[in-house]
């Protein structure tokens, strides 16, 4: 267990609900849940989930912190907003599912090699380079991440698409070689800093 | 011209269905005079249109009878149909209404006897039977239904002006249509006020994914009622819109728009119970081969009706699943709805067709603060508040909140005595 | 000097009355056979003309008049004549609309129409115009039994209106089983919070209020009389009594707690911290933070575990909802919240949450909103200890599971205080001495409650009990109705309920005593037949004291004198007429409806002889459900066999037998009775007319074997109001049967 996650643990003992309301985006709706389970069932992604949102707010409830945290349903959300769009009490499931992903993330609980989190890590280390998307790169280290030969089989079976890009000048061969940045890249950095220390001391904060 | 007799120790109902009915009787029976103000031609209210009442599966036109009944004897009560309460000023113990007739083209020396109906030839969607008015028309004269009070026909006014008003003319022999009649504006006194507007099923057409406006095997319950009931459009054949197949399985879905910030704020409370009633439906026309699932988020039978709600468990061609359905979607090959969700117990993802899909429709209140004729306190759901801020204007029944026919009945009796205490006040200041 | 009569009679020609029927030969047989003086006809008898020709006889010196129109059931307001005794003969809906209108049908159609005004005109020969007995007596004072919140919302509402209330109140206290209570479920929107109960408030106002008397630690020794004339006997626990006279009373005697000790999986018995519901309020109202029973411990972590014993067929359990219970627990859940701190976990244990309406579902949110738990749940064991565990199967996860809890709420059911059951008294009474029939019913009254209003009526002490002890009559579209006319149960003691719907059930009651007390005043019948001015009387020389009538009359409306005769009290009748049917001597008449005002029309039914292949087939049908629907039939087209004579009755029950066999006797081939549904779900406005029209029909038999007849010649069917076909189904299926089975040979 992370230092974090040890701590926010004691910090909640017995109550996850709690946990969630005080540190998930939009956790404070989690508990308006009635079990209608619509959120389930209007998700397009529904069928690929572990456990689907309304069976995971009950587990919330139930405090079932590990299974919760450790489980890579909330990673299959797509942001399609259908479940939020469709639940009867308002419950901000799409923000809540993010909401526990990045928590997950955050504590370092997320199961080893869960793919989604993989790309997110992927993206973010891609952007934070920059200040912008390098599409190429981005799509390369996507393709890679399994390995050498997937990331061959990758490219090779995405080669149209990468063509038509190309074409239509959304994405340059020349951005694998440098890839130009925003404008003023270390002040973007220094904002990023500053919104991680912010971050960093609302979970210090919490866990305390 | 339409003559009320009425004084500040008269009370004023608004709105003819059971709930207006009951509290009517209740202070006509009293000895108090009142004026009872009915939108449609007939009173009796949307009971009318009810096959059956939970939980005794009895008939709704047997009650009708014996409050009709009551209402022709009583010599303290005047009915006013086709009307509505335009204005309403004053205070407690001293009001003065507006009242709005429409012209019926029928005066009261009809009989019923029918020869109108039978001379013209326009034909209308019968409006009695909700949106499976297409399956069953009615003519531009018309009776609203076997038993309507007033037993009075009705000229559309559709038709005014063509020849099929001359023929209806032509055909009364008692001279009982009037194609002149023309809208009244009338005011009266009142003491007190009862508001029994009641409600309307939820508009379907809101609840998108579920298809209403574009599946025909997709009712509401209200409709569901009027295909079980023999007077009905398909003459109580439990039976699909599209190809009036026999449907034989049934699927429910509960809280459609009830219990849902997108919809309904509130639990409407008699769905669950007509429902469970439905299944009977279900079952008595099909038997073993009569399936019913139920979707549900709570069964909400509450009290006595709970015994009911056991009854319909133990009944092995209903399920119960606890699921608010996600989508609706149909199977092009034979127009079967085909539902899309997961039952919360325990997660269970389905896909389950049914020959006919019933939606649980829940009660929005008849109740619009905007054109209140008076300051009252309304509630988020749109309910009358029992305030004291209302003064002498009491709601009864499902003005006051989602109430099935029993306790609206009974929170009617109540209103009746609120509104007597109210001119029981003003005649003793005045004797 | 008697008041002389004069019958006239009336024929509407119009709605083709006229076109398909002789007026003239109607006429004629009103006149001839019918005895009419007078006869007059009309090409609209409804219209302001003819109403005006009808009032103009009256004026006339008119006292009986006979209108051969449309059914008694259309234009009712013109054909209003209080002032004469009057019948219809029914030709529109009864006659032209059920036959066809063909040449070969015409002479069977006027033949049904010459009948209908025969039977008519011998109604109004027989029949006089109700008058008010004499007995009635106008007293508005109200009784009312508890002072609980519903009966001091009754008496505060009845006397805003101007009535006198007296409240008898068994405990030393008024408020009831609210008075211990922290708080109430809120009656107001927003619907959020728990709310004072207002109790000492009303208290107040009760005790303040010039027309309330309050009797605390008092109950009714006696109560004796009728609407408008009740007698109480209060008795103070010192001994002291007080007599006073009632128009109407209210029963709010309220509820008991089930008593969840049997169901021994909760523990109960075993644990202080193991509570029900009700006696949490006093754990809330004790001030401060909630603390535990066992060691006075501030409870951090409270389960509450709904449907406690109820919704179940299993014996010892209730079978029924006290229906607030979710509510309850909302609240009491909120309570934790506010007096122990949020940091206090409330969790509801529930299957079905029954939070309805607008105001329940506002006050669910509200909880969740308060971070109360709630799981859908079947909890299977309460553990008891230091740490209370409470074992279930938690629904949604599919699992089972447990929690710990420092307290555990059991949401038991409400039991309505009522008085035993009458209905189970006069069963024991009459069981065979020696049966083990007996035996039970003696076992069953000896673990009843005691008395409430210990009534002085032949039909026990009570009111009767629906279902479950419950004291209404009829649960849908009349809330109100008992079995004991001007005694009206409200509250928790009518229906489980809490205490906003408890107050809006004490006003209608209350409004229902007032309709009572006025209604006796003017001596005219409560409900269903309200305003009705006739009753029943009876002919004592021909009384032989079989108590048929004072034990089956379904209101328990007629006493015996100490020689067994029979003592009506008007104000407690309803008019059905079912002490007539039972009278097997004929004694029992009403002044508009009577043996003869029946018997007199079937009689005066045209008979054919035995050859000429007109059967007569008479039908007797409920005025309130059979008859509408044939009424019906005629307005939708529907065929009726030509040969029916059809008579509407007030109830099945008013049926006498001798009607039966005179119909028999006098050579008609069939016979059709048509009431009610009986049994559990019984629609009959009377309660058990129907019931006990089955029951006397059943014995039928022998009278049908004594004249040698088949016994498919007289049938008794439940018919509702919407059997629009199979209403005239069953009159054309008995004259398939007399055309199988022949002719009555009975004819003279």
């Amino acid at each position: 267990m992370s230092d974090l996650n040890t701590a926010m643990a004691a910090k909640y003992r017995a109550n996850f609900l709690k946990e969630v309301e005080a540190v998930v985006e939009e956790g404070e709706t989690v508990k308006m849940c009635m079990q209608c389970g619509v959120c389930a069932g209007s998700c397009p992604l529904g069928k690929h989930w572990a456990h689907p949102p309304q069976e995971i707010f009950m587990m919330i409830r139930a405090g079932k912190r590990d299974e919760v945290l450790k489980s890579d349903s909330m990673w299959m959300c797509t942001s399609c907003y259908n479940c939020i769009v469709r639940c009867p009490r308002g419950v901000q499931i799409t923000h809540v599912m993010h909401g526990l992903a990045y928590y997950a993330k955050r504590l370092g609980v997320v199961p080893e090699g869960q793919p989604t989190q993989q790309v997110s890590q992927l993206f973010w280390d891609n952007l934070m380079k920059g200040g912008r998307v390098n599409e190429l790169k981005l799509g390369l280290s996507i393709y890679f991440k399994d390995g050498f030969g997937d990331g061959i089989k990758n490219a090779m079976a995405n080669q149209k698409l990468g063509m038509n890009m190309m074409k239509a000048g959304r994405m340059s061969p020349m951005e694998f070689l440098s890839g130009h940045t925003i404008k003023d890249n270390a002040g973007f950095q220094k904002i990023i800093k500053k919104a991680q220390e912010i971050e960093d001391a609302k979970f210090d904060g919490a866990a305390k | 011209m339409t003559e009320v007799v009425a004084t500040n120790q008269t009370i004023l109902v608004v709105g003819g269905g059971i709930s207006g009915m009951t509290a009517a009787l209740e202070a006509a029976e009293t000895g108090k005079q009142v004026v009872l103000v009915e939108k449609r031609p007939f009173v009796g209210g949307r009971v009318t249109q009810l096959y059956k009442y939970f939980p005794k599966l009895c008939f709704p036109t047997c009650g009708l009878e014996i409050n009709q009944r009551r209402a022709k004897m009583n010599p303290n009560l005047t009915i006013l149909t086709m009307a509505e309460v335009t204005n309403l000023e004053g205070e407690a113990g001293n009001y003065t209404a507006t009242v709005k007739i429409s012209p019926r083209y029928v005066n009261e020396n009809c009989t019923g006897c029918g020869d109108c109906e039978k001379a013209v030839e326009a034909e209308f969607d019968n409006e009695f039977n909700y949106g499976l008015a297409g399956l069953s028309k009615r003519k531009g004269a018309y009776l609203p239904h076997k038993m309507a009070h007033p037993m009075r026909y009705v000229i559309d006014p559709a038709i005014i002006g063509t020849a099929d008003a001359d023929k209806a003319k032509e055909a009364c022999k008692v001279g009982a249509v009037d194609l002149d009649m023309q809208e009244e504006e009338i005011k009266f006194n009142a003491g007190a006020v009862i508001w029994a507007t009641g409600w309307q099923p939820y508009d379907a057409n809101k609840i998108q994914p579920y298809g209403y406006d574009r599946f025909a095997n997709v009712i509401t319950n209200v409709e569901f009622e009027r295909m079980a009931d023999p007077q009905g459009p398909t003459a109580g054949k439990i039976v699909r819109p599209s190809d009036g197949k026999e449907a034989k399985n049934v699927a429910f879905i509960q809280c459609a728009g009830s219990r849902d910030q997108n919809h309904l704020l509130h639990c409407s409370r008699i769905c669950c119970m007509a429902t469970l009633k439905q299944t009977h439906f279900v079952q008595e026309a099909y038997g073993d081969e009569g399936k019913s699932t139920i979707y549900y988020i709570d069964i909400r039978a509450i009290d006595r009706f709970e015994e009911f709600y056991m009854k319909v468990k133990e009944n092995p061609n209903v399920t119960f699943t606890k699921s608010k359905v996600a989508s609706i979607v149909e199977n092009r090959e034979n127009q079967s709805p085909i539902l899309h969700g997961v039952d919360t117990e325990g997660y269970n993802r389905y896909a389950n067709e049914h020959d006919l899909v019933v939606l649980a429709v829940g009660m929005e209140p008849s109740v619009d603060k905007g054109s209140f004729p008076v300051d009252i306190v309304v509630n988020e759901e749109g309910f009358i508040e029992p305030a004291p801020e209302n003064g002498g204007v009491f709601a009864a029944g499902c003005s006051s909140d989602a109430l099935d026919v029993n306790r609206a009945a009974q929170q009617a009796t109540g209103a009746a005595l609120r509104a007597v205490q109210v001119v029981n006040r003003v005649a003793g200041m005045e004797g | 000097m008697a008041e002389e009569k004069k019958f006239v009679g009336f024929i509407c020609t119009g709605c083709g009355i006229g076109e398909r029927l002789d007026a003239g030969q109607l006429e004629t047989t009103a006149k001839r056979d019918g005895k009419m003086q007078d006869v007059k006809q009309h090409e609209m008898l409804c219209n302001a003309e003819g109403v005006k020709m009808i009032q103009d006889e009256i004026g006339g010196g008119a006292t009986h008049i006979m209108i051969a129109a449309c059914s008694r059931r259309a234009k009712v307001e013109a054909f209003n004549f209080t002032e004469v005794a009057m019948t219809r003969a029914n030709l529109r809906e009864g006659v032209i609309w059920v036959r066809p209108d063909t040449d070969e049908n015409r002479e069977t159609t006027q033949e049904m129409a010459d009948d209908y005004i025969r039977m008519a005109c011998a109604e109004a020969r027989f029949m006089t115009k109700p008058t008010p007995s004499g007995e009635q007596e106008l007293n508005k004072h109200i009784l009312v039994v508890g002072g609980g919140v519903t009966g001091m919302t009754a008496a505060l509402e009845a006397s805003a209106a101007g009535y006198p209330v007296t409240i008898v109140e068994k405990s030393g206290a008024l408020g009831g089983n609210a008075a211990n209570w922290y708080k109430s479920i809120p009656s107001r929107a927003p619907y959020a919070e728990p709310q004072d109960t207002g109790i000492e408030g009303m208290i107040e106002l009760v005790n303040n209020n010039d027309r309330i008397t309050v009797h605390l630690n008092s109950t009714l020794a006696s109560t004796d009389g009728a609407p408008g004339r009740f007698k109480a006997t209060i008795a103070e626990e010192s001994g002291a009594t007080t007599e006073a006279e009632f128009g109407a009373i209210v029963q709010a005697t309220g509820y008991k707690p089930y008593d969840p000790s049997e169901l021994t999986q909760y523990h109960y018995k075993d644990s202080p911290d193991v509570v029900t519901n009700w006696e949490f309020e006093a754990l809330a109202k004790a001030g401060g933070p909630i603390k535990r029973p066992s060691d006075g411990k501030e409870v951090k972590a409270v389960a509450f575990v709904q449907n406690v014993g109820q919704t179940s067929k299993d014996s010892g359990k209730l079978p029924y909802h006290s229906g607030a219970g979710d509510l309850i627990a909302i609240k009491q859940a909120m309570y934790c919240k506010a007096l122990n701190g949020a940091d206090c976990d409330a969790t509801i244990l529930f299957n079905n949450l029954r939070t309805p309406g607008a105001a329940g579902e506002d006050f669910y949110r509200s909880a969740q909103e308060k971070m109360i738990t709630f799981s859908k749940g079947d909890v299977s064991e309460v553990v008891p200890g230091g740490e209370l565990e409470v074992k279930f199967k938690d629904l949604i996860l599919n699992e089972d599971t447990a929690m710990k809890a420092d307290l555990v709420v059991l949401d038991v059911g409400m039991m309505p205080n009522s008085g035993p059951d009458p209905y189970a008294q006069l069963a024991f009474e009459e069981a065979e001495e020696g049966s083990e029939e007996k035996e039970t019913l003696r076992q069953a009254l000896e673990v009843a409650p005691p008395s409430i209003l210990n009534l002085k009526y032949r039909q026990g002490t009570d009111l009767p009990h629906l279902r479950h002890g419950f004291n209404d009559s009829h649960f849908i579209c009349f809330p109100y109705e008992t079995r004991r006319t001007g005694i009206y149960a409200a509250g928790p003691v009518r229906r489980p309920m809490d205490m906003r719907q408890a107050q809006d059930d004490a006003a209608g009651a209350a409004m229902k005593a007032i309709q009572a007390a006025e209604n006796a005043g003017k001596g005219m019948a409560a409900h269903p037949r309200a305003g009705d001015l006739s009753y029943p009387s009876f002919r004592k020389e021909g009384c032989t004291q079989c108590k048929r009538c004072t034990v089956e009359c379904p209101f328990g409306a007629i006493n015996e004198d100490e020689q067994g005769y029979p003592v009506y009290n008007e104000a407690r009748c309803r008019r059905c007429g079912t002490c007539m049917g039972a009278c097997p001597v004929r004694v029992i008449s009403f002044e508009n409806y009577s043996i003869d005002t029946v018997g007199q029309q079937l009689k005066n039914v045209d008979m054919p002889d035995e050859f000429s292949e007109k059967p007569r087939i008479l039908v007797l049908a409920c005025e309130n459900d059979a008859y509408p629907a044939l009424d019906q039939a005629g307005m939708s087209g529907i065929e009726i066999n030509p040969w029916a004579r059809v008579i509407p009755v007030r109830c099945l029950g008013s049926v006498s037998l001798s009607w039966i066999t005179d119909s028999l006797n006098s050579g008609y081939d069939g016979i059709v009775l048509m009431g009610c549904q009986k049994g559990d779900d019984y629609q009959c406005h009377f309660v058990r007319g129907s019931a006990m029209a089955h029951e006397r029909m059943s014995k039928v038999g022998d009278t049908l074997q004594s004249l040698n007849l088949e016994p498919e010649r007289v049938e008794v069917y439940e018919v509702a109001i919407t059997d629009v076909e199979r209403a005239p189904k069953l009159i054309n299926d008995m004259a398939e049967t007399v055309e199988k089975i022949g002719m009555s040979p009975f004819k003279f």
